[in-house]
């Protein structure tokens, strides 16, 4: 991997391969998303948190004022990773890789938590860095929300849920490589699959079984009676279902991560996020009309 | 108004570079034409005059390149668009919205053209191109030419001044192709663009070029005028190869030229009678030609199949028979149903009436379509249009014997075969970095593996330079020759003169010649190769056959 | 029609569901969704789904009601069916199964089902009939470069389902059975490859047709800034409206005043980007007319529940018809407008 063996960078360790970051977090982003991601836990783990005598916690006030929230969330995210341009290679290569989430989603929808979708997240968080991981998530699952009619006050919440497995897996460990790498995926793969589940069966629980039952959030009970009630309602729910996610997702992973992640960094290497400036030109390309992307190493 | 000023192109982990010392001008209003061999930098060299290189791809460049006047070094590609059009070899995958009138508008959208303006240059482009009919299609319906030329407007409407185009022509039938060419030439003379243009079956657009540009394979560029530059190229269509023969000079480029210098060689071969090109085609005869009366035998039988997808009929009862020690050619325009009935004819694809037989080791074995895929294809291989979906591990060696495993065959057969094939492929290599060529050998060595008598081929020329055709074409030869029949689907008239023996022509699904090559490309006024349409009335199809009446004449 | 005003009207009917668990209000709210959709559709995928969600409605009634019976908490009322009560055992959380299903339970658990069904076609009605890439095209600029990825996964979506197909196919010619995970990575890799390549050259297509030239690169540090208040405020407001012991401006207020940042931070951001549109969607009469008629039945129950909670509330103890006041009729009827409009729809 001695590609960028000119220029003003060092030659590549061919031992430690390149980082790639085809969509770089600079701070402001990165605060931006440790800022967003503290309002969607917020807007996950209400019924858990929320105390009486607020006046959200009858009805379907609160999930849908945190809806809203979280939608704008959404929105606002976008725009900070947009903001001060991504590169085309990478916006490119995001709705194609999206558009495969979204073809694989109604496939799998069909057969009981067949899911395959985080098997392309995961993996392109993990090829491409942390910050197109996280647009990957939400893009994959935003598009086929729209291909499939499925725009709803779930939305927000699948997309970030999505984009958090997708920065995970962006965030591992990266030297590890070979066999060691396909295990931690195919681990991380299996509790990002679970967890997605129990997540989104949080923010459904008050509205499928409104107040009133032996299994509903209870304003201001301890957390720990809370989460027993919701450990049985899940139990009695979506379990099996979460579980069928996380088992397609690990074995996905164990079968294609390699040949995938192969052809994945293929293209990102070819691709160069960020091209090199011609180290020899009198004048380098202007920089402020330079793409942000770029890989780590330079 | 392009000009290199001794450019240099290295990429980014190659030793060598891939274009060096270009000092090349092309003017105003000209159309350049680019040739070379595959893999000898014409691609870098449209895209360095794009800014795409080094932009884009990474790589160093050295020298400057100046496009109407703006440096590429501070250009970006996207800084360039108002001023350069690229159109990449596969129109469909440089479309980013899914309508017609909304691709054509996308660039302008970009470079924030008022709406209104938007308005009536979309018009316009409609117009030019003779798009006014499909504004509102979707861009996956359309047929290959169809996306070709929207991927023409798509950039015209940026009213650039220079158009790059990277063989827009290779995967068109040609109709199409000359659809294409007209309107681009069009642009050229009416609107004074400057076109450069890369392409590989330069028997088409070679008479339209005001300038060629050779690209030799040490990344060196020689420019000057068509028939200067292809006297001595390394590759050259069937006209300048018989010009060049016949010692032409200047070197006719287009048919009607080479129809009046070759009034002698008609008359030549009018007199000399006993040398009918008949006698010397380049290929010796199968046996089982020799005599007629000794009927041959029929591999596979074919009888009023019929294909459906969706609401259309793809192909409407065609009855066909495949001998052994054949090469037949299927032609016909694009969606005329070639790929849909080689489909049918190897059992994997769809057919909804007719039957479908083969022969085996001796008797009748029966319907491909009933027998497990990995048996049918002992009895029939298809190299489908697009080599690429059969590969998927990640070395040459994995491919191969993944290869043996699913054919059955003993370890070492395909990298044998391969090495027939493309003997300069490693077994190391990720498939992934051979050539388009390569590839396709490849493909053929893992077909081949099975040892199907009937080996049936669909496009396979698309990107091979002359040098690959005619490695193809003895290869395919030599496997009728075994006693097999090879039935290949092309476009490429001139692959087809040097290869086929017989070519069938499919219309609308339906079968509307089958007959000897010569007989049947002699006649076509589009399908016919360039050697036959200056020799006509003598149904000579290649260069070779005439080569030992141009030496008897010289 | 433009995409946007289905959303508005929807959006108005959806508030409009989640005030009241009135039966006759919610059930009129549905019919009148499902009469404009029936009107107005067209036939499209988007628009197929619509079926999906009737059924998804009806799945959100039923659980409700199972809940309520399996695990519901029993108050005293006449007694519709009386099961007897099973103590799950003290390693599962001491639930009591089953026990006297009364009719005021009963009830309470349908309306309460019933709204949330109402709410859900609310949204499927939205997506049937707005047209998502229109939608997209009417995106605001600020979300230029995230859109583009959106849209271009949108488009060649289709084609990656063709190139699936093709290579499934083609395996089987090199005698590849599509099964097993040998199976699955021959059909993932060649099909994974060409999405990539295609991205490369639609990347490069892209750039030189001036894609991002419209994106003023290196960004502006006041939308940073502003788009981080908005999302400290989301944060922090969130966490207001949950709890009780911080003081009452920490909730809506600063909800409030971050949506004014995110805004502000948007338009800005938008300014930064230079492009045009080309044909865009207007919004006309009939699009004011078809938003207007959603947020007239909203605001309409938001104002008659906010002046009197009791006035719709359908009263269990004791059991009453409930109240259907003309006021909320006539809006609930106002919402059925779109389906009037002149002309199919386009």
């Amino acid at each position: 991997m001695t590609w960028r063996s000119h220029g003003d960078g060092p030659p590549v360790n061919a031992a430690r391969p390149p980082r790639v970051d085809a969509l770089t977090l600079r701070p402001r982003t990165a605060t931006a998303l440790v800022l967003a991601s503290l309002a969607g836990l917020l807007a996950f783990g209400w019924p858990l948190l929320v105390d009486p005598g607020t006046g959200l916690e009858h009805g379907l006030d609160a999930p849908l004022v945190l809806a809203v929230v979280l939608t704008a969330v959404v929105v606002v995210l976008a725009v900070a990773l947009g903001e001060g341009g991504l590169d085309v290679k990478a916006v490119a290569m995001l709705g194609l890789l999206a558009a495969i989430g979204s073809v694989l989603r109604p496939l799998s929808a069909g057969t009981a938590g067949v899911e395959l979708v985080f098997v392309v997240v995961v993996l392109g968080g993990r090829a491409l860095g942390p910050g197109f991981g996280f647009a990957l998530g939400a893009t994959t699952i935003f598009s086929s929300a729209l291909l499939t009619g499925g725009v709803g006050p779930w939305l927000p919440f699948q997309m970030l849920g999505a984009a958090w497995i997708g920065l995970g897996a962006g965030l591992l460990p990266r030297g590890i490589r070979g066999r060691g790498e396909v295990a931690l995926l195919v681990a991380y793969g299996a509790a990002a699959g679970l967890a997605f589940g129990v997540a989104m069966n949080l923010s459904f629980w008050p509205f499928q079984v409104g107040p009133g039952t032996e299994l509903s959030y209870v304003a201001g009970d301890p957390l720990g009676t809370n989460l027993a009630r919701f450990a049985t309602f899940t139990a009695a729910t979506s379990l099996g279902w979460d579980v069928g996610r996380a088992v397609t997702t690990a074995v996905g992973l164990a079968v294609l991560s390699r040949p995938v992640l192969r052809g994945l960094r293929r293209v990102a290497t070819r691709a160069s996020f960020g091209p090199p400036v011609d180290a020899r030109s009198p004048r380098p390309s202007t920089p402020s009309s330079l793409p942000t992307g770029r890989v780590a190493g330079r | 108004m392009i000009r290199f000023e001794h450019v240099g192109v290295t990429y980014p982990g190659s030793e060598r570079p891939a274009l060096r010392a270009v000092d090349v001008t092309v003017e105003e209003g000209a159309l350049a034409l680019v040739v070379g061999p595959t893999g000898s930098g014409k691609s870098t060299l449209l895209r360095a005059a794009t800014g795409l290189v080094p932009h884009f791809t990474g790589g160093l460049l050295t020298g400057r390149v100046l496009v109407e006047g703006r440096d590429t070094r501070t250009h970006l590609p996207r800084d360039l668009a108002d001023v350069v059009g690229v159109v990449v070899q596969d129109p469909a995958r440089g479309f980013v919205t899914d309508t017609v009138e909304e691709e054509l508008a996308y660039a302008m959208e970009q470079l924030a053209v008022p709406a209104t303006v938007m308005r009536t240059r979309v018009e316009e482009v409609l117009d030019l191109l003779g798009l006014a009919s499909l504004r509102r299609r979707a861009l996956g319906d359309l047929s290959g030419g169809e996306q070709q030329r929207v991927a023409i407007g798509a950039v015209l409407t940026a009213r650039p001044r220079v158009l790059v185009l990277d063989e827009p022509t290779s995967a068109l039938d040609p109709g199409a192709a000359e659809d294409v060419l007209a309107a681009l030439t069009r642009l050229v003379h009416d609107l004074g663009l400057t076109v450069l243009l890369a392409e590989h079956r330069l028997e088409r657009v070679v008479q339209h070029a005001d300038t060629v540009l050779h690209v030799r394979a040490d990344g060196t560029v020689q420019q000057g005028d068509p028939d200067e530059v292809l006297a001595v190229a390394s590759v050259a269509p069937p006209i300048v190869e018989l010009g060049r023969l016949a010692g032409w000079s200047p070197l006719p480029l287009s048919v009607r030229d080479a129809r009046r210098r070759a009034r002698g060689l008609r008359e030549g071969l009018d007199a000399g009678g006993g040398s009918s090109p008949t006698h010397v085609r380049s290929l010796p005869a199968p046996p089982a030609h020799a005599g007629d009366h000794a009927a041959p035998a029929a591999l596979l039988r074919a009888d009023d199949v019929h294909v459906q997808h969706g609401r259309v009929a793809a192909v409407r009862g065609v009855s066909l028979e495949l001998h052994a020690g054949e090469v037949t050619a299927l032609m016909g325009r694009n969606g005329a149903g070639k790929s849909s009935l080689l489909w049918a004819l190897q059992g994997s694809g769809p057919r909804r009436r007719g039957t479908v037989r083969v022969a085996g080791r001796g008797e009748v074995a029966g319907d491909p379509s009933t027998m497990a895929p990995a048996e049918a294809r002992r009895h029939v291989g298809l190299v489908p249009q697009d080599p690429d979906a059969l590969l998927y591990l990640e070395s040459v060696a994995a491919e191969c014997a993944a290869g043996d495993r699913q054919a059955g065959a003993p370890a070492g057969t395909t990298a044998r075969l391969l090495r027939g094939l493309v003997p300069e492929a490693a077994p190391d290599q990720d498939p992934r970095d051979l050539s388009e060529g390569q590839r396709l050998g490849l493909v053929l060595a893992i077909q081949l593996a099975a040892q199907p008598r009937v080996l049936l081929l669909d496009e396979p020329t698309r990107g091979l330079d002359y040098g690959a055709k005619r490695r193809l074409a003895s290869h395919l030869v030599a496997h009728a020759r075994a006693g097999g029949a090879v039935l290949l689907s092309t476009h490429d008239v001139e692959f087809v003169a040097v290869c086929a023996e017989r070519v069938v022509l499919l219309a609308e699904g339906e079968l509307v010649a089958d007959g000897a090559a010569r007989d049947v490309l002699v006649a076509s006024p589009t399908f016919a190769p360039q050697v036959a349409r200056i020799m006509h009335p003598h149904p000579v199809l290649t260069v070779d056959e005439l080569r030992p009446s141009l030496e008897v004449g010289a | 029609m433009h995409p946007w005003a289905w959303w508005v009207w929807a959006l108005g009917l959806a508030v409009a569901t989640t005030r009241t668990t009135n039966p006759l209000v919610v059930g009129l709210v549905l019919l009148a969704a499902v009469v404009v959709v029936l009107a107005r559709r067209e036939d499209t995928p988007w628009a197929r789904a619509f079926r999906g969600y009737l059924l998804l409605a009806a799945a959100v009634l039923v659980m409700r009601v199972a809940f309520h019976v399996v695990v519901g908490i029993k108050g005293p009322g006449q007694v519709l069916l009386d099961l007897p009560r099973v103590p799950l055992p003290e390693w599962a959380v001491a639930v009591h199964l089953l026990g006297p299903v009364t009719v005021e339970g009963l009830l309470g658990a349908v309306y309460a089902g019933l709204r949330l069904a109402a709410l859900v076609v609310c949204f499927g009605a939205a997506n049937a009939l707005a047209n998502p890439k229109r939608a997209l095209r009417a995106l605001p600029a600020a979300l230029h470069q995230i859109g583009t990825a959106v849209v271009i996964a949108m488009s060649v979506s289709p084609a990656l389902v063709t190139s699936a197909g093709q290579v499934r196919r083609a395996q089987r010619l090199r005698g590849q059975e599509p099964r097993g995970p040998r199976g699955l990575v021959a059909l993932a890799v060649p099909v994974l490859d060409d999405a990539l390549d295609r991205s490369l050259a639609l990347a490069a297509s892209m750039d030189s047709r001036g894609y991002a030239r419209a994106v003023r690169a290196g960004g502006d540090r006041r939308v940073a800034a502003l788009l981080l208040v908005a999302l400290l405020a989301a944060a922090v407001g969130s966490y207001g409206l949950l709890d009780a012991t911080t003081p009452g401006w920490l909730g809506v207020p600063v909800l409030l005043a971050g949506a004014v940042a995110a805004v502000l931070g948007s338009l800005l951001a938008g300014r930064a980007v230079r492009r045009t549109r080309y044909r865009p969607d207007r919004w006309g009469v009939a699009e004011t007319v078809v938003a207007a008629s959603g947020v007239l039945a909203g605001t309409v129950l938001v104002a008659v529940t906010a002046s009197d909670p009791a006035l719709l509330e359908p009263s269990l103890h004791p059991l009453r018809w409930p109240a259907l006041p003309p006021v909320v009729v006539l809006s609930v009827a106002a919402a059925v407008v779109p389906a009037l409009l002149p002309g199919r729809p386009a």
